[in-house]
């Protein structure tokens, strides 16, 4: 897998530039953890990776694909082999375990499967499978939002995975969960990228679990690379230089409540930037 | 125990109290000033009198003596209007609210490019300003009389408000869900049945029943105007001074509209 991106801007609006300029060049298998403070704008690049973000300018490329440029099925078929997980799992409450994880399979079936729920057999072994890598065989028919936490992150990740995905992108997937379980995802996160051979860029608050659980760190500032290295690299002089005015050393336990990272998060991407964008998509 | 409370041991008071909702102190007199004065002017105008009051009193009396006691023999006629108007209720329920569906989605600002919106909203907007009675008398008037008439209005009516509800209940679904069906590669249909239906789906059961309820009663007022059910047979006993017939057909009414609110009111619970 060979990810490119290019110059890549993004703005909400009128809004100041999130990203600005940005060059990242990601090859092969193992974790890239993009660490920096709410706001840097690592949930931006993620999500211009796969669209739910359009990006201002620049590109980016997979395998040699221009995924900035493809439209309709074309970019459905791209996000089908990009997998994400989410800050607050993204779960689809209301449906089954089972329903959750086989909407990962939703970019390979077809109206009538999806809406019956007549997934190929396949498909259906491969979520069984995999349901039992994590432990959670035994809860295909729970409603998603009966789960813990910790739980709701596995299915969120076997979802993830039911896409055959090229690449997995990791938007803070541990930002919700208690310290103990956030290892254990994190360490879930680990094996499978070993296991599968898959490339995962993880956003992350917690450095010393960045420092821990990847290959590589990018920090990012203010939306441009401050630091890209081994985390062997990151020394406290890199630290100060991405955490850099900025609240937080972002060096703390995971003591900070999600729920004030994610209004953040939201303070940055204005909810009717995120409606625009929405609609932006439906038109494609 | 809580002897040395802080304020007790800083020995500074300081006080506090909510801010009033309008700031501005102008602005907040003004609009009472403007309410009251309103008040005034239409109590004057529309020459509500004590007197005419009073006189309406004694006429109600000798109509309810006159409706006492109420009458049940014409039973088949009164069974015939009652079960024309259920047939009204369910059956405009059961198109409204499929046709609801459908433009909640078409004027959800969420889901839908901005004309679309816009559309939706302006088609919902129209099926709300007008009340039954009056969609009523224009479908009498173009299909003529009958349940057809009542049917086509119940629809429009339940469009217009569970068309609305639905729109506004998927305008506040969590994008989270969305945002996650479309990164595994979904298109608009599978968003929409993977993470907008599961979202809205109590919220649509409990406003079809809300609506069947309010048609119910709705389908008896729209036949007082000719569009079919016990609304007619209702209107030609006062129309023959037959009040204790009427007040018969009230009473079935009552307790109809009573049975039916107990039930969705209990299907209602058991949905939450």
């Amino acid at each position: 897998m060979i990810l490119d991106i290019d110059s890549l801007s993004k703005r909400y609006g009128n809004g100041a530039l999130v990203l600005k300029d940005l060059d990242l060049h990601i090859e092969g298998s193992g974790i890239t953890a993009i660490i920096g403070s709410s706001g840097a704008g690592k949930s931006t690049l993620l999500r211009c990776i796969n669209r739910l973000v359009e990006p201002s300018s620049g590109s980016i490329t997979l395998d040699g694909v221009e995924i900035t440029r493809l439209k309709g099925a074309e970019l459905r078929g791209m996000r089908r082999s990009i997998g994400m997980i989410f800050q607050n799992f993204n779960l689809v409450d209301r449906l089954s375990v089972m329903e959750n994880v086989l909407s990962g399979r939703l970019g390979f079936v077809n109206l009538f499967q999806a809406a019956s729920r007549r997934y190929p057999q396949s498909d259906i072994d491969r979520a069984y499978g995999l349901l039992e890598r994590v432990g959670l065989h035994e809860y295909v028919n729970k409603r998603a939002d009966t789960l813990s936490g910790g739980q709701r992150q596995r299915v969120g990740v076997v979802r993830a995975l039911m896409q055959e995905p090229r690449l997995l992108l990791a938007d803070e997937p541990t930002a919700s969960l208690d310290p103990k379980t956030s290892v254990q995802i994190l360490e879930l996160i680990g094996d499978i990228s070993r296991e599968l051979d898959l490339p995962v860029l993880l956003n992350i608050h917690n450095v010393s679990q960045a420092r821990q659980f990847a290959q590589r760190i990018v920090g990012l500032r203010f939306g441009s690379i401050i630091f890209d290295g081994s985390p062997a690299d990151l020394d406290e002089a890199a630290l100060d230089q991405v955490y850099e005015g900025t609240a937080g050393t972002g060096d703390e336990d995971d003591w900070t409540p999600a729920a004030g990272r994610a209004a953040a998060d939201a303070a940055h991407r204005p909810a009717s930037a995120v409606k625009r964008e929405m609609i932006e998509d439906r038109s494609t | 125990m809580s002897a040395d409370a802080p304020s007790a041991s800083s020995g500074q008071q300081r006080t506090w109290r909510k801010p009033p909702a309008i700031a501005n102190p102008y602005v907040r007199y003004a609009l009472f000033a403007a309410v009251a004065g309103y008040f005034v002017w239409a109590i004057l105008s529309l020459e509500i009198s004590w007197q005419r009051i009073m006189q309406g009193i004694p006429r109600a009396v000798t109509i309810f003596g006159r409706a006492f006691p109420p009458d049940f023999s014409r039973r088949s006629l009164m069974v015939d209007g009652f079960v024309e108007s259920i047939q009204i209720a369910i059956l405009a329920t059961f198109i409204g609210v499929i046709l609801s569906v459908l433009l909640g989605i078409l004027a959800a600002r969420n889901v839908v490019p901005r004309l679309v919106y816009l559309v939706g909203r302006g088609i919902i907007a129209v099926a709300r300003s007008f009340h039954p009675v009056i969609v009523a008398i224009v479908f009498v008037k173009a299909v003529g009389f009958g349940p057809l008439a009542g049917i086509l209005t119940l629809v429009v009516y339940s469009i217009g408000f569970v068309g609305k509800l639905m729109a506004e209940a998927i305008e506040e679904i969590d994008a989270g869900q969305v945002e996650a069906i479309r990164a595994s590669g979904g298109g608009f249909f599978k968003v929409l049945l993977y993470a907008v239906f599961p979202q809205v789906l109590p919220r649509q059961v409990g406003l079809s029943i809300y609506q069947l309820d309010s048609n119910l009663r709705a389908s008896a007022v729209v036949g007082i105007v000719g569009a079919g059910g016990i609304g007619g047979t209702l209107m030609n006993s006062f129309r023959r001074f037959d009040y204790d017939f009427a007040l018969a057909i009230l009473l079935v009414m009552i307790a109809i509209i009573l049975l039916s609110e107990a039930l969705s009111g209990r299907i209602r619970q058991g949905l939450t």
